[in-house]
Parts: structure tokens; C-alpha cells; sequence
């Protein structure tokens, strides 16, 4: 009998017996997180078939994170609404306005979540928690039926392994790899299944840039991604945690739907075009375009190596005068480190403009939205007409490095002409 | 319920958006749950006036991806609403999720089927079996069902029924 993958072997310990892809298994989660934006939402569909209590409200977490701003009295009276339903429930883990930040990040950060545990969620990023070998599934609809019952139908995804090999050059990032990959894997091969990390060039790739890894392929329609643990897994997640956890591996004879190596020693720059993440080419295709809009964040970019990047860029310069760039840290302690490390001071300086921690812009547009006619080079999760509001727009989805320097230039620019020799 | 669906044949081709072409995006950004509301609106985006040309027991035959894009129920919702079955090469994870959901009669992984048929044929197919028989051209094709746990939700007539069942089973 063939050996098991991570997800494999995740679903059957939360079954307490062997699973394998292709089963349709009820497996009950470790933990469900909710974001702002659907609360008011499962308590309606709860009301009306009846449900008073959740299957656990402890294993539920609720975060503020797409709108912790509220700019309108709908999204005051909401947050009035959230804050009224998690106390009727007994949530406990409720992370609200300037509490923890992005839902799909401090989890990781806090060590809430594990290697080896298994999470369900509404809201398709949640696929972030696999930077620690997380299993984390989005639901829809469905997620009532968890939070009332303790769990819905799954079937037990296949996996594509993906061993990264090499260490990405310098003006490059994780995020270039990131959305390189999903391009290359391409929507037919991923579909259904379970993207996992391996191979040398992780050592390369800390806790945070294995967030972005794990952000992409789910846009393109994975079930979920995430990385296998390794001693960089175990000293982050140890320093977070006293809870006890196994680092969970694939068996070397696992069934894979595929094995992929992937180089990243010669990956340049590279930019989504609109309207959809996978439209990927090199920097130097878009090279020149003008822009008016900027951002560095979110899920997939919002982490303090992503703000460095900015600021790398930033440091001593000056955003061009027709151009506004947000910058959102992901998380509470994100945005307080780099608070300590001084890249505020440098965003500042550069005229870039802060908002608080959470998604940002990217959460369509509430704060920091584009008009139309206007074109906006982001780190956002996804380029959709009318991502950022205005319809008549075009989102270009880039690096920390390239969004930063194309803020500066008002076109969208090549980071590497701006690093120096020794970047 | 019954799984034997007998009508005629509309073909389409590969990756038909669940937003825009299956049905229009502003339902989706209402939350319009209502099949009956949205069941006018099928196939808006690239066949206005489909709905009009359809009736219960006819057979959608779609390509590669069906209903690609952000998983939104309602184009489900609205195939459900005109009586309609499906059977498509494939659909992506969300929007497979959505036609269960929905509490339609569905077959996926059905490679090729897009050479057994062509639109104005008449179909006769078995979404409990997997039986595929197009009556105008006499020939017959096996297709595998889908599993049978999720055929008992979409007899149910969809997630909301299913789940209330299952609520009112734990309760009891």
C-alpha cells in the first residue's frame, strides 16, 4: 500500500482512521475562522434553521480584518452586529479592531495555528497557514453548517508536490515565484488538489515568504496549499507555542497527481496583467505603463520582509507626485516591527500613506479605491475589473520591489534599476 | 427524486464563466437565492434569451471548466430553476461545490462528451447511473455518477435542505 501525503495524513487523524484521495469524509476542524465580512451572514442562515449554540464556539475565530476602518454608518452598525453575535455565541477567540490584524496571517504569527492541524474557513485565503504545514480548506456557504454541526462533506483532495530548488536572484521575490508558479501550473492541473511545497530552496524561503507561496494557487482554483514542515517550521513555531505538535510529512511513497521541480535561480520580475492573477509576464513586457495607483500588502504581500522590500526601495526617495501608494501591514505586530525597524519612518518619509493593519485596499476597495481611468500596480490578491471599485481600470498585480519602484517612477518600473550593484 | 432526465441537447463550449456568461454578476452581489428569480436570466451573458427556449427535462452539455471564476451559486441556482440537468468535462472545485449546493442533477469528469452531441439532439441520461443515451443519433455512452453521498444531498434538493435534515437527525 502506497505511503500517504500531508493532507492524507492530516484527514485521517482528524478521522482516526487511513484516508485517502477521492473519499468523502465528514472531518470535523480544529478551527474555523470568519472573517468581518460574514458574520452578520452564517447568523442568518443559523436563525433560520433554528441554530442557537455553535458545535464549539472556542475552535471559532473571528477576525475585524476587512473592514477594522469603519468609514460609513453601515460598516459601524456591522461591526456593532459582529461584535453583538460572537457575544451571543461565546466566541471566544475574537481578534476585533486593532487586535491581531489579517485573519489568513496572525494565526501563524501568534501560533494559534500548527503544523499538522486542520482548519476550515469562509474566505478562500486561508490557505496562508500552510507557511507551517497547515491544512486549511475554504468553504462557502457551507461554513454554517460547520459552525452549527462540526463539519461538512469533503472529498479528500490529491496533491501536486512542487520541490523548489535554487535561491531566488536579487530584484526578485517570493512573490515574482509565487505568481510565476500559479501560471505555470495553470488552472486544468491544480483544480481540486493540493499544492505542496518541498525540495532544497525552501531553506531560502523563510515563514513569511512561504505565506505568499501558499496565497497563489488557490486564485486558480487549488483546494489548498501549504509547505512541508522542516527545522525552520519547528524554531518558528516552537517559539510561538507551548502546545505540543507533530511536524507532519509526506512518506516518500506517496501518490502525488504530479511532482514538479521548479528552478527559481533565473526568475526575473514578473507582473499579472488584468483582469486575472495568472496572466503573468515579465516586468520588462509592461515596463513604462503609467500608473496612479500603488499598494504593498495584503495576505500575500503584507508581511515585514514584504515591507522591507518596499522600503529598500523607498529609503531616500520620493513617490511620484501623480501616483498615491498604500501601504498596509498585514498584522498588529507587523506594523510594530516595523514601527522598530524604522520603515515607517521611511514610508513616511517617501510620502506614501499608512493605513491600519488588515487587508487594506485589497479588500475591494473600501478604503484606497481607484476612480476610473485609472491604472494601479498592487500586491493585492487578485486583478478583477472593478477589484478597487471604478470599473474603467486596469490592476497590475507585482512584488513589493516593482510596486515600490514603480510608485516612485509613476510607470511601472523594473525594481532592479533601482537596487544598486550590491542589492 | 427522479434522475432520469429525457429532453433535448444544449452544447456549449469550453470555460463558461459562473459570473457573466452563466449568469449575470449584480445576482451574485445581491445574494439572490430565489431560483425562480433567476432562472430568466440563464445564459444571459452569451445566449439572451435562452431561457426562453428551454424546458424541464433538457440537458446542458458543458465543456472544459463550467462555471469557472469566483464561486457563486446562482448560475447553478438558475440551471436548478429552468429544470435543467448537466453534464460537463469539468467544473472547478468552488463551483462543483455550488451545484450541489444548488440541488442539481449533475455528471462531471465526462471527457469527450462534446463529440457524442450536438445541440437539438435528443438526450436521455441517468444522473443516478452515469447513463448517457443521445435517442437522435442512437448511441450510448457510461459515465460515472457522481458519489453517492453527494447525490443524497442533491436529492434533498440542496445544502440548506440537507443541512436542516442533518440538524433535525442530531437533535433527535
Amino acid at each position: 500500500m502506497a505511503g500517504l501525503t500531508i493532507t492524507e495524513k492530516i484527514l485521517s487523524r482528524i478521522e482516526g482512521r487511513p484516508v485517502r484521495a477521492g473519499e468523502i469524509i465528514y472531518p470535523r476542524p480544529e478551527l474555523v475562522t470568519v472573517h468581518d465580512w460574514y458574520v452578520v451572514n452564517f447568523d442568518r442562515a443559523l436563525q433560520e434553521a433554528g441554530v442557537t449554540k455553535l458545535f464549539d464556539p472556542s475552535r471559532v475565530l473571528i477576525s475585524t480584518d476587512h473592514e477594522p476602518l469603519a468609514v460609513t454608518p453601515q460598516s459601524s452598525e456591522r461591526q456593532k452586529r459582529v461584535r453583538e453575535i460572537v457575544a451571543k455565541y461565546g466566541i471566544t477567540q475574537f481578534y476585533d479592531v486593532g487586535r491581531g490584524g489579517l485573519g489568513h496571517v496572525f494565526p501563524v504569527e501568534m501560533g494559534i495555528v500548527r503544523p499538522g492541524m486542520f482548519v476550515l474557513a469562509y474566505d478562500v485565503h486561508v490557505t496562508n497557514y500552510g507557511a507551517v504545514g497547515v491544512l486549511g480548506i475554504p468553504l462557502v456557504v457551507e461554513i454554517s453548517e460547520v459552525l452549527a454541526l462540526g463539519s461538512v462533506w469533503l472529498k479528500v483532495p490529491e496533491t501536486i508536490r512542487v520541490n523548489l530548488h535554487g535561491k531566488l536572484p536579487a530584484g526578485s521575490s517570493v512573490r515574482d515565484a509565487a505568481q510565476k508558479l500559479i501560471a505555470d501550473l495553470g488552472d486544468e492541473l491544480v483544480d481540486y488538489r493540493v499544492v505542496e511545497f518541498g525540495g532544497d530552496g525552501l531553506a531560502h524561503l523563510d515563514i513569511p515568504s512561504r505565506h505568499t507561496l501558499c496565497n497563489t494557487p488557490i486564485d486558480i482554483g487549488a483546494k489548498s496549499a501549504l509547505v512541508e514542515p522542516d527545522e525552520m517550521t519547528r524554531a518558528y513555531v516552537a517559539a510561538r507555542t507551548d502546545v505540543p505538535f507533530e511536524m507532519v510529512r509526506s512518506d516518500d511513497d506517496a501518490t502525488f497527481a504530479r511532482v514538479i521541480d521548479y528552478d527559481l535561480s533565473n526568475l526575473s520580475p514578473q507582473v499579472a496583467l488584468p483582469p486575472t492573477p495568472d496572466r503573468v509576464v515579465e516586468v520588462e513586457q509592461v515596463v513604462g505603463k503609467t500608473i496612479h495607483h500603488a499598494f504593498v500588502g495584503s495576505c500575500a504581500s503584507g508581511n515585514l520582509p514584504d515591507l522591507r522590500d518596499a522600503a529598500r526601495i523607498l529609503v531616500g526617495r520620493r513617490v511620484h507626485p501623480d501616483v498615491r501608494l498604500y501601504v498596509t501591514p498585514a498584522t498588529q505586530e507587523v506594523a510594530r516591527e516595523a514601527a522598530r525597524e524604522g520603515l515607517i519612518e521611511i514610508f513616511y518619509a517617501a510620502g506614501a500613506t499608512l493605513t491600519t493593519p488588515g487587508c487594506g485596499p485589497c479588500a475591494g476597495g473600501r478604503i484606497g479605491a481607484m476612480a476610473d481611468g485609472e491604472v494601479s500596480i498592487n500586491t493585492g490578491t487578485r486583478n478583477d475589473t472593478g477589484r478597487l471599485v471604478a470599473k474603467q481600470t486596469e490592476i497590475y498585480l507585482a512584488s513589493p520591489l516593482t510596486v515600490a519602484a514603480s510608485a516612485v517612477n509613476g510607470r511601472i518600473t523594473d525594481p532592479r534599476t533601482m537596487l544598486g550593484g550590491g542589492a | 427524486m427522479n434522475w432520469i432526465y429525457r429532453g433535448r441537447c444544449w452544447k456549449f463550449g469550453d470555460n463558461l464563466g459562473i459570473d457573466g456568461d452563466i449568469m449575470p454578476l449584480r445576482f451574485a452581489l445581491e445574494r439572490e437565492m430565489n431560483a425562480e428569480v433567476l432562472a430568466p436570466f440563464l445564459m444571459d451573458g452569451i445566449e439572451p434569451g435562452f431561457a426562453a427556449k428551454v424546458k424541464p427535462g433538457d440537458i446542458i452539455v458543458g465543456g472544459k471548466r463550467f462555471g469557472q471564476g469566483n464561486p457563486h451559486i446562482q448560475g447553478f441556482l438558475g440551471i436548478q430553476g429552468n429544470g435543467l440537468g448537466l453534464v460537463a468535462v469539468s467544473i472547478p472545485r468552488g463551483s462543483l461545490r455550488n451545484a450541489v449546493n444548488a440541488g442539481l442533477p449533475f455528471l462531471v469528469g465526462c471527457e469527450g462528451v462534446g463529440d457524442l452531441c450536438e445541440t437539438g439532439d435528443e438526450l436521455d441520461v441517468n444522473f443516478e447511473t452515469g447513463l448517457f443515451r443521445n435517442i437522435t443519433r442512437g448511441t450510448e455512452h457510461q459515465y460515472d455518477p457522481i458519489a453517492p453521498e453527494l447525490r443524497a444531498i442533491v436529492a434533498l434538493g440542496g445544502w440548506k435542505e440537507s443541512f436542516h435534515k442533518r440538524l433535525a437527525e442530531t437533535a433527535s
